[in-house]
C-alpha cells in the first residue's frame, strides 16, 4: 500500500501569471463598491434603549400609584374600625408600661376630694389585670 | 506550507483604518485562501469566483468581526462556506448523484490547463476527490494547510476529537485508494 508521505509535497495546481496581484486589485476595487452590513446608528436608535427604560419606569410608577390609591383607603378604614372596637382598651392597657399607666391615672383624677375613692377603683382594676400588688403600691 | 500566525497588527489597523487594514488582509490571505478553495472546487474559474465572494462577504461583515476568533480562522470559515456553496450549486445543476461528483471532478483534472501534477499527485487528488465533502475539507486543512485541530475546530465548528477521527478515516481511505 502506498503511503501518503511517499508522494512529493508539491502543489499540482497552477494559476494564470500574475493572478494574485490582479485578483487582489480586483477584490479591493469590487469591495469598495459594497456597503458594509454595519448601519450608521441614528439618533432614534441610539436613544431607543433609554426611551424603553424610561417608559418602563413610568409605567411602573403609574401602576404602583394606582395600586396604592386603590388599596390604602381600605387599609386605613379597617385600621380605624379596629381602633374603635371594644377590644381597643384591653389591647392598649396590655401593651403599655406601668409608668405610662400611672401618669394617665394621675391625670384622670379630677380633684383632691375624690382621690382616695378613685385610687381604690384604680387599684382594684389593676389587680384584676394581674399586676403585682407590690408594683402598684410602690407606684402609688 | 506553514501555518499563518494570527496578526494582531492587522486587527488593530482594521479598527483605526478599515480600508488600509482590509487591503493588508487581502494581500496577506488571498493566496492561502485561494489554494484552500481551489483544492475543494478544483477548477480555477470556480476558485476565482469563490475567492472574490469570500472577500466581499468578509468586507461586508468586517464590522461584525470582534476578534473573538482570529482573523485567520474567520476568513477560512467564510472561504469554506463559499466553496461548499459552490459545490452544492454544481451538484444541483449537474443533476448527478453526490457519489458521482468526485468522479466528474477527478476527470476534469486530466488535461486541465491549470493542473500540473505528476501521476502520483493525480492519483492523490483523485483519491481526495472521492472522499465525502467534510472529510475532504478536514484532510486538506490538515495535510496541505497544516492547520492545527484547534484552529480547524474554530473554522468548522466541530470538536477536535471528531476532526481527528475524520482525518484518520480520510488517510486510511486515501491510502487504500492509492493501492
Amino acid at each position: 500500500m502506498q503511503k501518503l508521505n511517499e508522494i512529493p509535497d508539491k502543489n499540482p495546481f497552477k494559476v494564470p501569471e500574475n493572478y494574485f496581484e490582479d485578483v487582489n486589485k480586483k477584490i479591493i476595487s469590487v469591495t469598495s463598491g459594497y456597503d458594509q452590513k454595519i448601519k450608521k446608528i441614528g439618533l432614534y436608535n441610539r436613544v431607543k434603549p433609554y426611551l424603553l427604560i424610561a417608559a418602563s419606569v413610568t409605567g411602573f410608577i403609574i401602576l404602583s400609584y394606582t395600586a396604592v390609591n386603590l388599596l390604602i383607603p381600605n387599609r386605613l378604614t379597617s385600621q380605624v374600625s379596629e381602633a374603635i372596637s371594644d377590644d381597643y382598651p384591653e389591647t392598649y392597657i396590655n401593651d403599655i408600661d406601668i409608668f405610662t399607666l400611672e401618669e394617665n391615672v394621675a391625670s384622670m383624677v379630677p380633684s383632691e376630694e375624690g382621690s382616695e375613692a378613685n385610687k381604690k377603683d384604680i387599684i382594684d382594676y389593676l389587680l384584676l389585670e394581674n399586676i403585682e400588688i407590690s408594683d402598684i403600691y410602690e407606684q402609688l | 506550507m506553514t501555518a499563518i500566525k494570527p496578526d494582531d497588527n492587522i486587527s488593530e489597523l482594521l479598527k483605526t483604518d478599515l480600508n488600509k487594514g482590509f487591503r493588508l488582509v487581502v494581500e496577506k490571505y488571498s493566496s492561502r485562501l485561494y489554494w484552500h478553495i481551489r483544492r475543494l472546487v478544483i477548477l480555477h474559474e470556480d476558485a476565482d469566483d469563490a475567492l472574490q465572494n469570500t472577500f466581499i462577504n468578509a468586507w461586508r461583515s468586517m464590522g461584525e468581526f470582534r476578534n473573538e476568533s482570529s482573523l485567520y480562522t474567520w476568513l477560512y470559515t467564510i472561504a469554506t462556506n463559499e466553496a461548499l456553496s459552490l459545490i452544492n450549486k454544481r451538484k444541483r445543476n449537474a443533476a448527478v448523484s453526490i457519489d458521482n461528483l468526485g468522479e466528474i471532478f477527478a476527470n476534469s483534472l486530466e488535461g486541465n490547463t491549470w493542473f500540473d501534477g505528476d501521476e502520483a499527485q493525480l492519483k492523490l487528488q483523485n483519491a481526495i476527490l472521492h472522499l465525502p465533502d467534510k472529510q475532504r475539507i478536514v484532510f486538506n486543512l490538515k495535510y496541505f494547510d497544516e492547520m492545527t485541530y484547534e484552529e480547524m475546530s474554530k473554522v468548522l465548528k466541530t470538536s477536535e476529537g471528531a476532526l481527528k477521527a475524520s482525518y484518520h478515516h480520510a488517510v486510511k481511505k486515501i491510502e487504500r485508494m492509492l493501492g
